[in-house]
């Protein structure tokens, strides 16, 4: 198949789930809601159940006393990562579920632009949702949501999303080997959740869990975000500098996690079969 | 016509004949995903340790700098909570959720022609998850206090009456719910989803309610889940300086009693009405 016909089967898998989407609208719903909840938690505890001088302390903390927007950042990014996770690592099992895959994988065009049509779904969905529930919860809790660069935000935004879609095809072949993995894709969700400091800054871990942080890429991603609007300050002190790590991960992550992937899915084909589950 | 055997007219032999077989078949289907249980564990530990770091942002000075808190320490506040959190989001939803998951692999129906006593087989749904949980309690609570600091443990034989009180009333709780997803099917997943979290900031289980702005808090004021959460955890800090909250204690503990009491038997009442109107209408394996 030619690429313009590929380019075509990737819209129209983006199409077909954004189809389904709009069936549910109450998931939508969910997508907004879970943010500004998850983000109320920490705001609600610091400013009422911490030192009475919350703010400073947070600022000592995190080098900025916005600490609603800091979490909100936080909070929107989490929904991303998660959403891109679930939605990618997902996209196989479903297939499975409604007997599909075995047809999906006699089909002429390559699995990758079908990948890419459920990743483009994914981040068109994710992508604008977080930055809605970010703007709604800056609008109950009476912050402005446009201070800072916002357009450099957004580039560390896009161009995170990259490598994090890359990594999750890392998540999609465990769900492959695994099948029933839907506890364990939950417990690695909050590994990450842990690792990329979505409620603090990763500089309160301790040096090896630091480092761990750091080979994540939604922890540069965070962080950008969190600089660019807030002023918390870059790992590497500049912004382009932390951009060139997010570059690096991209040219990096999309090839291993392809690689990890083709050779599970590979394994699984040659012994009981895609269909099976 | 099918006789319709409410708990009265089942002998309590066969009452826990089929508590105790239905709480096996549970623990047997729970046994063959052991992954599951090794992930909710870490789950648990994962999401006290996000949380609790959160919350030191706003009280824990960074080292080297002096300490700009006041020194106070939401460690009773964000534990008790999350205990109750923990046991609120098992009794509450899992009864439904099986409920669905009966009708799913349809085999709802033909449970309901057997002469078994509904009521046993409802409230075994939950028992091996309310041990589980107890055991994740027990070590999220660990963890939380040894992050967050020490743990207060005053009254607790008050504390443990409260708590009883009001697992049984999220047992009524989650028997209602059970009905409303017999009639709401599919929309129930949701649904559970928007009042699990929705509960989770009226009931203020991970901060205290002053944080709460005041057209939640009169929200949080309509609901005795609240007070229980208020009552029990004010019970277990000692009744420090402005707590409870929400009422005097005097009231809550009454709000408390009174919805540990009567919301098993209006619950229990509105399953048992919801599904004879499925019965009925022939829509009990429907989905």
């Amino acid at each position: 198949m030619n690429t313009q016909a590929n380019i075509s089967a990737m819209l129209a898998s983006t199409r077909m789930r954004l189809q389904f989407l709009s069936r549910y609208p109450g998931q939508l719903v969910m997508d907004l809601v879970l943010p500004i909840v998850l983000a109320a938690m920490p705001i609600f505890l610091g400013s009422a159940g911490g030192a009475s001088n919350a703010e400073a302390v947070f600022e000592a903390n995190t080098g900025t006393s916005n600490y609603v927007a800091y979490l909100l950042i936080g909070s929107a990014v989490l929904n991303l990562v998660t959403n891109a996770f679930w939605h990618m690592a997902y996209w196989l099992r479903r297939e499975q579920e409604l007997g599909t895959l075995e047809t999906l994988y006699q089909a002429p065009t390559p699995r990758i632009w079908i990948a890419g049509g459920t990743a483009i779904y994914s981040a068109v969905r994710s992508v604008s949702t977080a930055i809605l529930a970010y703007g709604i919860g800056c609008w109950i809790m009476h912050v402005d949501p446009f201070t800072g660069e916002v357009g450099l935000a957004l580039i560390f935004v896009l161009v995170g999303l990259i490598p994090l879609y890359s990594l999750t095809l890392l998540f999609g072949a465990v769900i492959l080997k695994v099948k029933e993995a839907n506890a364990l894709v939950s417990l690695m969700q909050w590994v990450v959740i842990f690792l990329m400091g979505v409620y603090y800054p990763i500089t309160i871990f301790p040096p090896l869990v630091k480092l761990l942080s750091l080979l994540f890429p939604p922890t540069w991603m965070t962080n950008g975000v969190r600089a660019a609007l807030l002023g918390v300050g870059y790992f590497f002190g500049t912004w382009y500098k932390d951009l060139a790590v997010l570059w690096i991960f991209m040219l990096i992550t999309p090839w291993l996690g392809w690689w990890v992937f083709t050779r599970v899915e590979n394994n699984v084909r040659r012994n009981e079969g895609m269909g099976q589950y | 016509m099918q006789k319709d055997r409410s708990p009265q007219t089942v002998s309590l032999s066969s009452f826990w004949s089929t508590f105790i077989a239905m709480a096996r078949k549970e623990l047997i289907i729970m046994a063959r995903y052991p992954v599951n249980f090794v992930a909710s564990f870490g789950q648990v530990f994962l999401t006290v340790a996000v949380f609790t770091l959160a919350g030191r942002l706003f009280y824990d000075a960074p080292a080297g700098q002096s300490s700009l808190s006041n020194g106070s320490n939401p460690a009773g506040i964000v534990v008790y909570g999350f205990v109750l959190y923990l046991f609120l989001n098992d009794t509450l939803w899992t009864i439904g959720y099986n409920v669905r998951n009966e009708q799913v692999q349809g085999t709802l129906e033909q449970l309901y022609l057997s002469p078994a006593s509904k009521f046993a087989n409802l409230v075994a749904r939950i028992t091996n998850i309310l041990i589980w949980t107890g055991l994740l309690t027990i070590a999220g609570g660990a963890l939380m206090s040894v992050l967050i600091g020490r743990l207060p443990a005053e009254n607790l034989p008050l504390g443990l009456y409260l708590f009883i009180l009001t697992l049984m009333g999220t047992f009524g709780v989650g028997f209602a719910f059970a009905a409303l997803t017999l009639q709401i099917k599919e929309t129930a997943q949701t649904l559970a989803n928007l009042l699990q979290f929705a509960f989770l900031v009226l009931c203020a289980n991970f901060f205290p309610f002053a944080a709460l702005p005041p057209f939640l808090l009169h929200l949080s004021r309509l609901i005795p889940l609240a007070y229980a959460v208020d009552a029990f955890r004010s019970t277990l800090m000692g009744f420090p300086e402005g707590f409870p909250e929400l009422a005097p204690f005097r009231v809550e503990f009454w709000i408390v009693t009174i919805f540990g009491l009567v919301m098993p038997f209006l619950g229990y009442y509105l399953y048992r009405a919801s599904e004879r109107k499925a019965r009925k209408e022939g829509s009990l394996s429907n989905y």
